[in-house]
């Protein structure tokens, strides 16, 4: 008796346990064509020669990479028959981690012009982060991480053009480094 | 040596006798009470299935998060364990409670004292299981952002919400566990162990915020939330309806006054209570039941006793008496005595399964000592056996601690009952004796007083060094794990 | 605050550093560089030059650099008539007809159009679509793993005011590269300190965006006067630090919050009245411990 309770407790342990893996398995593979997919066509970009963009960027440019494709063959289709018929096709972007989790757009393109962009998705991800609150409150200025010219590489600042430059704390820096 | 015996009856079947009589060989797959414990059986592997089960699941929700595959760098594998510790860790604490609900499946398939032993086995496991999850998350998390666990602990607590209850959780949960221990080792009073407990609820409950608040697993939306509320939910509705709702549905259907208190030896009374529809408490000799006795300085008490004698339905609506024995064991005890007739009884029960409903075979043996006695003159009253197949022996050490003696005389002579006094004191030199120095001389074993022991069901029901010694010999001489009942009294 | 007075600071305390800069896209971009064995403190000045940086080593380095941003320049500045983004600005091709460089740029901007909720937006307020908020964000993260790809570890990129960083300025030492935010009321001036770094917290990027400066390059959806007048923010990833903070500059309050709740990023924002809203790690010692 003791036995056929230790050995079915076991048999349904393992059986859900491999449920729950196997549950566990297609999720982490869908999510990882999804990024495969976005990754391997970004590749491919050629702009700067460089491997290994941001995530963003690399995703964002397959998209636009495989628009210019599709695009191109579904005009040449309808040209025929119709000018005005329009070419309409969707892309996705590369999927972004953000501290929400996920979130990976689509873009429709119809006629050349985004129609819509939508959110496919939005998972909570990143196990903890989300509840974690980084918000900008009120500070002091003695309170900020101080700054002594003496030991900064660099200057961080609003844009400066080419002429504010010359007088420009980063043009000190840079002519000490001459 | 002073021991009494009654002729044993003739073999004949009486008219409410059993089946076929089996022959020597008889196991647990025939005879009338074959099906039952095969059934009981059954649900006692149900329950371990369940158990075991829930864990995995437990597990298996994070698995199915995509768990497993989230272990990328050594933080998050200790933040990984982390989790599934809490996860499996409050899998534990909910069947912990599952287990002291007193839910009647439970109740009449492993018993109460079987339940409240797997209770406190898990109380240690699960603690720590808790306390893993509490550092490897302070850890992982901590490892993952460079900062040593007690910064990120700071941090978890200062910027995560409902995190702060979670450590206050975790405070309660240690306090518990470890008062517990210390309650259970040092005897302290029954009432302040029941407070400790009390907590425990208070400590699940401001666990359960940063379980759906925190992390992505129970989040919105997704079927792991859905289950764990639904299995916290379970566990609570279980608590209140047993515990709460239940107890007071008995205590309001029976309206029980206690109507005669009287005493039948030194220290011993019988308290005699009338109530309505006690013919639904029929049938459950040698169960107990929880007693509060609603009488100034007394209320606040609750006594577990079994009844010790069949509940007598004799009037319309169930309307009639029941009856309790007890011996002055502790303060609560002893302030029974006093007892004024009239005095509201609140009860709630019955629990455990010193009963009918785990017999497994034909035959019976009943062994009892002291104020033990009593529960099974009630269960002798109805338990089912053919003249001749039950067995009684009754230990004290003066004539005067066979409680009940009288009438359980009574009833053996009726039934057809072997009937042994074991009367004397204990044999002082051998630790495992339970018999009488006098017996213990003439070389008597159980098996003398019981040849079929093997073959029946055991209730033994006594102090619990004597009663341990007792299933010894009883398992040496054959009778098997399953057929044994003994009801511990010191809970 | 005490101001540059150049070669005013002990010698021996910097880091031995050896920086390059070019002109492009209207501002000057600098390359900074640990240079060989003196940033390891232990050689004295004027000994053989085997360890020190090359000169023709930083030269080439450089040039890489301000190759990709002249290309990149060419194509997407609408300073230049010729250029692909002036071209569809007057609407003489269309997007479809456009370059992928061009299409991906502007994928990645209607992206964070979305993801910033329109607060950060690739059409000008006259409908002309101006993909200059995101193209020296895009130029410094190119450059950025154009540098990592020639083997260069250690770098600090700053172009008009925008940083990445890889390394140290300190080779081996994983010591942060500071960086000073000027005071938007007095550019001579410092406001705050940040490290960037490969470190715990992974802030490689900072970007600052103001409405004084170039306000014309930011756009507020709402028209109203512009909350911050300068706001900070540090990131993973340059696009993402600049994105953000041209976005909040237009976007206020609001977007401030969004931007903090929904990326690892770090935010420190000058109010018109000067004063500061800083997220926990813009904070000064003691409170950064807990910064999570």
């Amino acid at each position: 008796m003791k036995a056929r309770g230790a050995v079915s407790a076991a048999l349904a342990s393992a059986g859900i346990l491999l449920a729950g893996w196997q549950a566990g398995a297609q999720v982490v593979e869908t999510s990882s064509a999804v990024a495969a997919s976005a990754g391997t066509t970004g590749t491919g970009t050629g702009t700067t020669g460089a491997a290994g963009t941001g995530s963003a960027g690399t995703g964002a440019s397959g998209a636009a990479g495989s628009a210019s494709s599709s695009g191109a063959a579904a005009s040449s289709g309808a040209s025929g028959s119709s000018g005005a018929a329009a070419a309409s096709a969707t892309y996705k972007g590369a999927l972004v981690q953000t501290r929400f989790g996920a979130v990976q757009v689509q873009i429709t393109v119809s006629a050349g012009k985004v129609t819509d962009v939508t959110a496919l998705q939005l998972t909570d991800d990143d196990r903890k982060s989300v509840q974690i609150s980084n918000r900008a409150a009120p500070l002091l200025r003695s309170e900020v991480l101080e700054a002594q010219s003496a030991d900064v590489q660099t200057i961080g600042g609003a844009t400066v053009t080419s002429d504010a430059y010359l007088s420009s704390l980063q043009a000190a820096l840079d002519a000490a480094n001459l | 040596m002073n021991t009494q015996l009654l002729p044993a009856p003739t073999a004949h079947k009486g008219p409410d006798g059993a089946g076929p009589r089996a022959g020597s060989g008889e196991r647990a797959g025939s005879g009338r009470f074959a099906g039952q414990h095969r059934l009981r059986m059954l649900r006692t592997d149900l329950l371990t299935v369940a158990a075991w089960a829930s864990m995995a699941a437990a597990v298996a929700l994070w698995l199915a998060d995509g768990g497993a595959a989230s272990i990328s760098s050594p933080a998050s594998a200790v933040t990984a364990a982390g989790i599934v510790a809490g996860l499996v860790g409050m899998d534990l604490v909910l069947l912990m409670l599952l287990l002291a609900a007193r839910i009647p499946l439970i109740d009449r398939t492993i018993g109460h004292d079987r339940a409240l032993e797997f209770h406190r086995v898990l109380g240690k496991p699960s603690l720590y299981l808790l306390l893993a999850h509490g550092l490897l998350v302070a850890v992982g998390y901590g490892m993952a952002e460079g900062l040593d666990p007690v910064s990120e602990s700071v941090a978890l607590w200062v910027l995560v919400p409902d995190m702060w209850l979670a450590f206050v959780s975790m405070g309660l949960f240690i306090a518990v566990v470890v008062t517990s221990l210390v309650a259970v080792r040092r005897r302290f009073p029954y009432e302040f162990w029941y407070a400790v407990h009390l907590l425990t609820y208070v400590a699940v409950g401001t666990s359960i915020p940063h379980q759906f608040s925190v992390g992505g697993l129970f989040a919105e939306g997704t079927w792991q939330r859905w289950y764990w509320l639904a299995i916290c939910a379970v566990t609570g509705a279980a608590l209140l309806y047993f515990r709460v709702v239940q107890p007071l549905a008995a205590t309001s259907r029976h309206r029980l006054t206690v109507s005669r208190v009287w005493s039948i030896a030194p220290g011993v009374v019988n308290i005699e209570m009338t109530g309505r529809q006690l013919n639904r408490l029929t049938g459950n000799g040698g169960r107990f039941f929880v007693w509060r006795f609603l009488a100034r300085g007394l209320w606040w008490h609750s006594h577990p006793f079994s009844l010790s004698a069949e509940p007598l339905a004799t009037g319309p609506d169930g309307a009639g008496t029941l009856r309790i024995t007890v011996r002055n064991l502790g303060r609560g005890s002893a302030q029974l005595a006093s007892l004024r007739p009239g005095t509201k009884v609140a009860v709630e029960g019955p629990y455990g399964l010193f009963g009918t409903a785990a017999r497994s075979r034909d035959k019976v043996v009943l062994i009892g000592a002291g104020i033990g006695i009593t529960p099974l003159r009630a269960l002798l009253e109805t338990t089912p056996f053919a003249h001749g197949d039950a067995t009684v022996l009754l230990r004290g050490s003066t004539k005067q601690e066979l409680y009940l003696s009288d009438e359980l005389l009574e009833i053996c002579r009726r039934r057809g009952v072997r009937l042994f006094h074991l009367i004397g004191p204990r044999a002082r030199w051998d630790s495992r004796s339970w018999l009488p120095a006098d017996a213990v001389r003439s070389g008597y074993s159980l098996a003398a007083y019981a040849p079929d022991i093997a073959e029946a069901d055991v209730y033994i029901c006594g102090p619990n060094r004597w009663a341990g010694n007792v299933i010894a010999e009883a398992r040496a001489a054959g009778a098997g794990a399953e057929q044994i009942h003994h009801e511990r009294f010191d809970w | 605050m005490p101001r540059i007075s150049d070669a005013a600071a002990p010698r021996h305390l910097r880091t031995a550093l050896k920086a390059s800069t070019f002109r492009c896209m209207g501002t000057v971009i600098s390359l900074t560089l640990p240079s060989g064995r003196a940033a390891k403190g232990t050689a004295l000045e004027g000994h053989s030059t085997e360890g020190h940086l090359a000169e023709d080593e930083l030269a080439a380095t450089a040039a890489v650099v301000e190759r990709l941003f002249r290309e990149l320049d060419q194509t997407f500045s609408l300073y230049r008539p010729d250029s692909e983004a002036s071209r569809l600005a007057r609407g003489e091709i269309t997007l479809r007809g456009a370059s992928d460089a061009m299409r991906e740029r502007y994928a990645e901007a209607l992206e964070w159009r979305l993801r910033t909720e329109g607060a950060f937006t690739p059409e000008r307020a006259d409908g002309v679509l101006d993909l200059s908020g995101l193209i020296k964000g895009h130029a410094i993260r190119e450059a950025g793993t154009s540098l990592l790809a020639l083997g260069r570890e250690d770098w600090c990129l700053n172009a008009g005011g925008d940083v990445l960083v890889s390394g140290s300025p300190v080779p081996g030492t994983g010591q942060p590269w500071q960086a000073g935010i000027v005071d938007p009321a007095d550019r001579h001036t410092l406001l705050a300190g940040y490290p960037l770094g490969n470190g715990r917290r992974r802030r490689r990027a900072l970007a600052t965006s103001g409405s004084a400066e170039r306000g014309d390059h930011i756009w507020s959806p709402a028209g109203a006067a512009p909350a911050f007048v300068q706001v900070s923010v540090a990131a993973a990833d340059i696009v993402t630090a600049d994105v953000l903070a041209t976005a909040i500059i237009a976007g206020g309050l609001p977007m401030l919050d969004r931007a903090t709740d929904g990326w690892d990023v770090d935010v420190l924002a000058v109010r018109a009245d000067g004063t500061l809203l800083a997220t926990p790690g813009f904070r000064g010692q003691g409170i950064t411990a807990i910064a999570v």
